[in-house]
């Protein structure tokens, strides 16, 4: 399977979008909308499936799509070429405040399993796949789901996250106790299990929820400092029109009222 | 020289990278050789190796091995795992035995726990199903285990929201006339109520407790106190099946039912329960029609009269005039129709009292100017 070498460069802090430089010839894959801007000379295809190329045949595409479908990306995929003469520059944004990571899939052996929604963009010939969380526990307390996403290859793959991405290296039998929603990648050594939080009065009153996630090595993991739904969570929750408490910003009435004080600020 | 197969697995440990390094595993006798490239990096007896099943969804092979309190791993993938499995020395093949024993049970309780939540996820549709095709006797059992208090204070509610959207008219011909036919149907225990709804509509219901309106488009459209009769007699049916208070208990449960199932379509679930109305509405409408013919003949009354009623409806819909509001809940299917008609002439024939109302004069009051 050839690989397409993509150079690249990231842009911006905490609304990041990676700029992936195409020579002729060359193609890139992105997630469907992720596109931000293209020059002359990269022409946009949009294939069913996940535009990888040991796909064959009609029954080939419609099993690519279906997983997608599962994942709940979306159906097509949009593959850019660069038709010109010399390099060419197509970018991607992130969808929300997070990180853009690249990723060198030859370097990891070949596979990363990961969040689903974390894939940005990839090197054309890195295929999207699924891969079902097949630990019931961990499937329903874990904080991704039962499916995740599958990047296969040996090119350069771009995933993203919420917040700050850190990237932890795990050695053999080395545990790593993160909360549940902040695992964005790991590499397929790594076990991902579920711990019930120990004690019921933490569990119900600690506020990290009654599980963790634990992740064991070897390998690498990626975690997430702020997954998506939280944010979403505290948006809501701060938004009078979303059925939320507002809170005034700035208002001498409102920093006095009796709500105000005992609200506390860190909301 | 013979080859041996090899196996590509990834190590970790002191020397490798933090994603793991590429390395070879090959079989030397019972000896286990790990290369790096073509640099030999380990060589291990196989009782030295310790095997596990480890790595996202245990799909892994582990090997694990210590030098000078160094822990070291390989890591093969579950293709290489099946093909290393098969060229080990025994001394490492029957320790691989649990290995794969925990990955299928792995695989096992996904199985069972998928098929698990699958019933968990379609329990309120198959609850929904069963509701739905055993409806009308489950609504009859809760029906039949309503108190006669709370059907007479549902009735008082619904003769309240009828007072709310429109006035009653409580003197006059037409009540009287109403009165008159209702004393003649009731029978002496049966405390039923009727009451004459101020609205043009050619429509008439009955509620729960013994209520029976018939609005005043109705009583205009009726050309005998005979033909008021036999709707009279057909809404009497519909109270004493407790059909009215049959409908309310099933459309609640198939309203909760289905907004279970749908999750948030309330929308959808409104409709639907409403379409269920519908059906019922039929069979019950069948029934009320037989009911009602016996208590006319009880009642001395001419039966015929429902008859012309209906025919009197369908004319004023063949005519091309707006649908008349009691045909949309009472369809009147030409089933229903043959029904009726056949069920007259297999009457006997009865004594027939005439009931000495006088028609035009309820009419006229009804179409002058009220105060």
């Amino acid at each position: 399977m050839a690989m397409d070498e993509v150079d690249y460069e990231v842009f911006g802090n905490e609304m990041q979008y990676v700029e992936v430089e195409l020579d002729p010839g060359e193609a890139a894959v992105g997630e469907a909308g992720a596109m931000m801007y293209m020059q002359d000379g990269i022409e946009m295809d949009t294939v069913f499936g996940d535009g990888s190329a040991q796909q064959g045949g009609f029954f080939g595409k419609l099993m690519g799509a279906g997983k997608r479908l599962i994942t709940g990306e979306s159906l097509f995929t949009t593959v850019f070429h660069n038709e010109s003469n010399g390099k060419r520059r197509v970018a991607f944004a992130a969808p929300y405040p997070g990180k853009i990571i690249p990723l060198d899939l030859g370097d990891l052996g070949g596979t990363l399993i990961c969040q689903k929604d974390s894939f940005l963009c990839a090197a054309k010939g890195v295929s999207l796949g699924i891969a079902f969380q097949r630990k019931i526990g961990v499937g329903l307390f874990g904080g991704e789901g039962f499916v995740m996403q599958k990047l296969d290859g040996d090119g350069l793959a771009f995933i993203h996250a919420g917040g700050t991405l850190k990237e932890v290296a795990l050695a053999p039998g080395q545990t790593l106790r993160v909360d549940t929603g902040c695992v964005v990648a790991f590499q397929p050594s790594v076990d991902f299990d579920i711990q019930f939080a120990g004690k019921i009065k933490t569990a119900l009153f600690g506020g990290e929820g009654l599980f963790f996630a634990v992740l064991r090595g070897p390998g690498k993991v990626w975690l997430q400092s702020l997954p998506l739904s939280r944010m979403a969570d505290r948006i809501v929750r701060a938004s009078p029109a979303a059925g939320g408490r507002g809170r005034e910003e700035g208002s001498m009435l409102g920093g006095l009222a009796l709500g105000g004080l005992l609200g506390g600020s860190d909301e | 020289m013979v080859s041996r197969p090899e196996f590509s697995a990834r190590h970790f440990g002191p020397g490798s990278s933090d994603g793991g390094t590429p390395v070879v595993l090959v079989w030397r006798d019972q000896w286990l050789v790990v290369r790096r490239g073509v640099e030999v990096i380990h060589t291990l007896r196989a009782v030295e190796v310790e095997p596990a099943a480890r790595g996202f969804n245990n799909a892994q092979l582990a090997l694990q091995w210590t030098i000078d309190d160094d822990r070291h791993m390989v890591v093969l993938d579950s293709a290489a795992a099946a093909a290393f499995r098969e060229v080990s020395p025994p001394a490492l093949q029957h320790r691989l035995q649990p290995v794969a024993a925990v990955q299928r049970r792995t695989e096992r309780r996904f199985r069972w726990g998928i098929a698990l939540l699958a019933v968990l996820a379609l329990l309120p549709v198959a609850a929904l199903g069963l509701v739905l095709a055993f409806a009308d006797p489950l609504a009859g059992w809760v029906v039949d285990r309503i108190p006669p208090s709370v059907e007479a204070r549902i009735g008082e509610s619904v003769l309240a929201q009828t007072r709310a959207q429109g006035k009653l008219i409580t003197a006059g011909p037409a009540h009287e006339a109403l009165q008159t036919i209702g004393r003649r149907l009731a029978g002496p225990e049966e405390s039923l109520q009727f009451f004459v709804a101020d609205r043009p509509e050619v429509n008439a219901f009955a509620a729960p407790g013994g209520i029976v309106v018939v609005n005043g488009g109705l009583l205009s459209l009726a050309d005998s106190a005979e033909e008021v009769a036999g709707v009279l007699a057909h809404e009497i049916a519909h109270v004493e099946l407790r059909h009215g208070l049959r409908q309310m208990v099933k459309s609640a449960g198939i309203r909760v039912l289905l907004s279970l199932a749908a999750g948030d379509y309330g929308q959808l679930a409104g409709w639907g329960a409403q379409l269920s109305e519908l059906k019922f509405s039929r069979d019950a409408e069948r029934e009320a029609d037989s009911r009602g013919l016996s208590r006319l003949v009880g009642a001395e009354i001419d039966p015929s009269g429902l008859g012309r009623f209906f025919a009197k409806l369908e004319s004023v819909e063949g005519a091309g005039g707006a649908l008349p509001a009691v045909l949309s809940t009472h369809p009147a299917t030409e089933e229903r129709k043959a029904a009726l008609e056949a069920a007259l002439v297999q009457l006997p024939p009865v004594a027939v009292r005439p009931l000495g109302i006088e028609w035009p004069a309820v009419r006229a009051a009804l179409e002058s100017p009220r105060p």
